[in-house]
């Protein structure tokens, strides 16, 4: 997984950033290795989930320029629909996936065109409330109707382990880095090569200039909406088959994939890929730190207030 | 609404307010004093908005004003009504270091950071168990006066007029210029010779403060906190609505979606438990679509463009 | 000594180069024209000097004083104002309030004070319905406004950024001896960037020429006129 990272081509002038996370990686990796196995392993595939989640984040902020705060809250809701696909129909959550994705994308699109669509003129302040508004909306309507209950399936597939050497560790996990690495490569393939992916990358760059060489703007916007939805769908389905799920389970999710979306910066989704290893390394480091397990969920928090700091320093002006 | 109405509404109102526990059962009173927590909150919020901030943390400020006032009370053994002042204090303290660094941020960036740093608060609060009570929290001996629920009543509408009075205060110095121009467009508002960080702070530090006060009234009238309890986003999220539904940028607004969406909310919860939060988001969504500028935001515009035409 | 002064003043945006070496002085009563083709650099130029960008490198100096590195609004409140080719005014204020913000913050002035003052300014400028909302007011208003926003600040020094873009014939003229009482009734500096030549020509006492951030003449605008590089470039190609 490591080699795929090293091979990814840093964007120009930002040659800083990957070197630095490739070194920060290589180092704790080592650190890690010798000191706790298990917290490489379970940070790499942490980083995984948490990746998987934050990329359709990206494609939203890059080309519809909106931070989706019901992010999280997508994910969860997708999730109960793959619990019922299990329950009453007795799918598999792997199984369950494609579909669950298209009824999510279906769903997203007209999250798009009954809410998003009217507010993407209003200030960004307004595009933020409504989406908050809309996360809250999601979750307590999840609660109200299904209590705040956790539900877990229990797939006999998810306790596989492996042993190297003296060690052994949960596999399963590594479908979320699977996950993250699809979307990542499937994402630029996109993006870069398809007619779609290109309108959608000239729309995020400049709306009225590819107006004006005859892009439909609106329906680029809500197909990107639609389909990054639908992406998180999907992440959701895999979601379940090993967390348990709960209507607030979505919204840390969120946070982080704020955090990761705004430390790899706009547009850049291998970043994305980078940043998740460093953030979901950091966590599990801290988390075998004996009595401080509880400080990870902080980690996240911290690291994206300093890289938010960060950022806005190197961006003052006078 | 001629001047003079205009002149007496607020007394009427605030009268009215206050000879209220004489005439209300104990039903009534409690859901007003709750209500009323969340109004001074949601004019809290309003103020730091009229900067052009967004605060996703207003549970981490009322949180930590939560713990300063049942900290001092224990240990300490500070007094309830110093115990609040002192709430206020700690939040005003906080929100003044963190300025420094956090007030550089704009739109989005701030606004998830507060949210971010109400989080931190929260987990700081649990896990310091030795000095906060962990997770179980703490309970206070005993319950400012006695528990009687008018003065609690009254207690949380003082919250209330102090929110209103320097909301107020904001509207009527030099503030309101100051921060309706950093709203506006920050280069133009550096071009009147506004220091945009210092006024910023101000803001920042003052609706912190109030936070903490209140925060340092809530538990002095439920006697416990936890870090579950008092950094619930619920305090977040309705003064958010109620301000939103109301009417943003001024201090009659939130005032007003706090007693409709307090009221409706009880009734709501009767139907429907739990019901009532899923209302809340419906319609921060439908206010931001259709009436952005709130119910009172849009009256004010009424009553300027038949002033404009008359 | 002139109450503005630049020395070498460099800006990079990256690899472009938009302000490269200029050096001008501007005095007090002096009317100084800004001209040059589109991109020439003539905003970001006004962008240093009113502290909204840093320079990359050189000097500006105002009072004898080296504010280079002076915050913006400090650069207000000691003297030095503009206006904005984009307009903001403030939305929820009505004309008389958008006016006070300078008085308030860089004279100090009390609400009081400040209103009266900004009332008696907007008089002298010729604006009038102080009680109205900003969005219900003419082009020509909104650049009084925007003039008036500037002077609140009681400076020395004032760039007028395009302020007659979008006018006709009269309110231009209008405008142009707006400038000139003001220059000379207030004895203050004014830089005016503009491309209405015929502005240029009646308003100031003499022209700096920017074509891709350097200045590339200067002196009295009928000299300028004939320069045959300033000619090419605004027209293009050899002269």
């Amino acid at each position: 997984m490591r080699v795929v990272v090293t091979r990814s081509i840093a964007r120009p002038g930002r040659t800083w950033q990957p070197v630095l996370l490739i070194a920060l990686t290589v180092i704790g990796t080592a650190a890690i290795s010798v000191w706790k196995p298990t917290a490489l392993v379970y940070g790499v595939q942490r980083a995984g989930l948490y990746a998987a989640v934050a990329i359709p984040m990206a494609l939203i902020l890059g080309i519809v320029h909106i931070v989706n705060l019901a992010h999280g809250e997508l994910m969860m809701v997708a999730a109960y629909l793959s619990y019922f696909a299990a329950r009453l129909l007795g799918l598999d959550p792997f199984v369950s996936l494609v579909p669950v994705a298209v009824v999510m994308a279906i769903f997203g699109l007209l999250v798009y065109l009954l809410t998003v669509k009217h507010a993407l003129k209003a200030p960004e302040l307004n595009q933020l409330i409504l989406t908050f508004g809309l996360a809250i909306a999601l979750s307590q309507t999840v609660n109200l109707m299904f209590t705040s209950q956790s539900w877990k399936l229990s797939l006999g597939y998810v306790s596989a382990s492996a042993t190297v050497g003296d060690v052994s560790f949960g596999v399963f996990d590594f479908v979320y880095v699977a996950a993250a690495i699809a979307l990542a490569a499937g994402l630029q393939l996109f993006l870069k090569r398809t007619r779609m992916g290109k309108a959608a990358l000239a729309v995020g760059q400049n709306p009225r200039g590819a107006a004006i060489v005859g892009i439909d703007v609106g329906k680029t916007y809500a197909f990107v909406f639609a389909l990054a939805v639908g992406l998180v769908g999907g992440v959701g389905s895999l979601f379940l088959a090993k967390q348990a799920i709960f209507p607030m389970v979505g919204g840390p999710y969120t946070m982080k994939s704020f955090c990761l979306v705004a430390m790899a910066g706009v547009g850049n989704i291998v970043g994305i890929l980078y940043c998740s290893l460093a953030l979901g390394l950091a966590e599990s480091i801290i988390d075998g730190i004996r009595g401080y397990a509880g400080w990870s969920n902080m980690v996240f928090f911290v690291i994206i207030i300093a890289t938010i700091l960060v950022r806005s320093w190197r961006e003052r002006k006078v | 609404m001629t001047k003079a109405v205009r002149r007496f509404l607020p007394v009427v109102v605030i009268a009215a307010a206050v000879v209220f526990p004489f005439m209300a059962g104990p039903y009534p009173l409690a859901v007003a004093q709750s209500v009323l927590i969340s109004m001074a909150l949601a004019v809290s919020w309003d103020m730091l908005l009229r900067s052009g901030q967004i605060s996703f943390g207003i549970a981490g400020f009322f949180g930590i004003g939560a713990y300063g006032a049942a900290l001092t009370t224990l240990k300490l053994s500070a007094s309830p009504i110093i115990s609040i002042l002192l709430a206020g204090a700690c939040s005003a303290a906080v929100a003044f270091m963190l300025g420094f660094v956090i007030l550089r941020l704009r739109k989005v960036y701030f606004a998830i950071t507060t949210l971010a740093l109400a989080e931190i608060f929260q987990v700081i609060i649990h896990n310091w168990g030795d000095f906060t009570g962990g997770p179980e929290g703490i309970v206070l001996p005993s319950l400012i006066f006695n528990g009687d629920a008018r003065s609690l009543y009254w207690l949380a509408l003082a919250s209330v007029l102090l929110a209103c009075a320097l909301s107020a205060l904001f509207q009527r110095s030099r503030l309101r210029f100051a921060l309706t121009a950093v709203r506006n467009n920050e280069v133009s508002a550096r071009s009147s010779g506004i220091a945009i960080f210092s006024y910023l702070m101000i803001a920042f530090v003052t609706t912190s403060f109030l936070q903490g006060i209140i925060g340092g009234i809530h538990v002095q009238i439920y006697g416990y906190a936890s870090p579950d309890s008092v950094f619930d986003a619920n305090y977040t999220l309705l003064p958010l609505a109620m301000a939103l539904l109301g009417g943003t940028y001024s201090t009659p607004g939130p005032v007003l979606g706090a007693v409709l969406l307090g009221v409706a909310s009880e009734y709501l919860k009767l139907k429907i438990p739990y019901g009532h939060l899923v209302v809340y988001g419906i319609i921060i969504v439908l206010v931001i679509l259709l009436l952005p500028a709130g119910l009172y935001g849009q009256y004010r515009k009424r009553v300027k463009a038949r002033a404009a035409h008359a | 000594m002139p109450d503005l002064q630049t020395f070498a003043l460099t800006k990079r945006f990256g690899g472009l180069l938009a302000v490269n070496n200029v050096s001008f002085s501007l005095g007090r009563g002096e009317i100084l024209g800004v001209i040059g083709p589109n991109g020439a650099g003539k905003t970001t130029f006004i962008n240093l000097v009113s502290g909204v960008y840093a320079p990359s490198s050189g000097r500006i100096h105002f009072k004898g004083r080296d504010i280079t590195n002076l915050a913006a609004h400090k650069r207000a409140r000691a003297g030095l104002a503009r206006t904005f080719q984009i307009i903001h005014p403030l939305e929820n204020l009505n004309v008389v309030e958008n006016v006070m913000p300078g008085f308030l913050f860089t004279r100090r002035s009390s609400l009081k004070e400040a209103r009266k003052s900004a009332e008696a300014l907007c008089g002298s400028l010729g604006l009038g319905g102080l009680d109205r909302d900003v969005s219900e007011i003419t082009m020509l208003e909104t650049k009084k406004l925007e003039i008036a926003h500037a002077l609140a600040n009681d400076p020395s020094v004032l760039f007028l950024d395009e302020v007659m873009a979008g006018l006709n014939v009269d309110e231009t003229t209008e405008v142009v001896r707006l400038v000139q009482s003001v220059a000379r009734e207030k004895n203050i500096g004014v830089g005016v960037v503009e491309h209405v030549m015929s502005v240029i020509r009646d308003l100031t006492h003499r022209v700096i020429v920017l074509e891709a951030g350097e200045i590339i003449a200067a002196g009295p605008y009928e000299e300028v006129a004939k320069n045959p590089r300033v000619i090419a470039a605004y027209l293009g190609g050899a002269a």
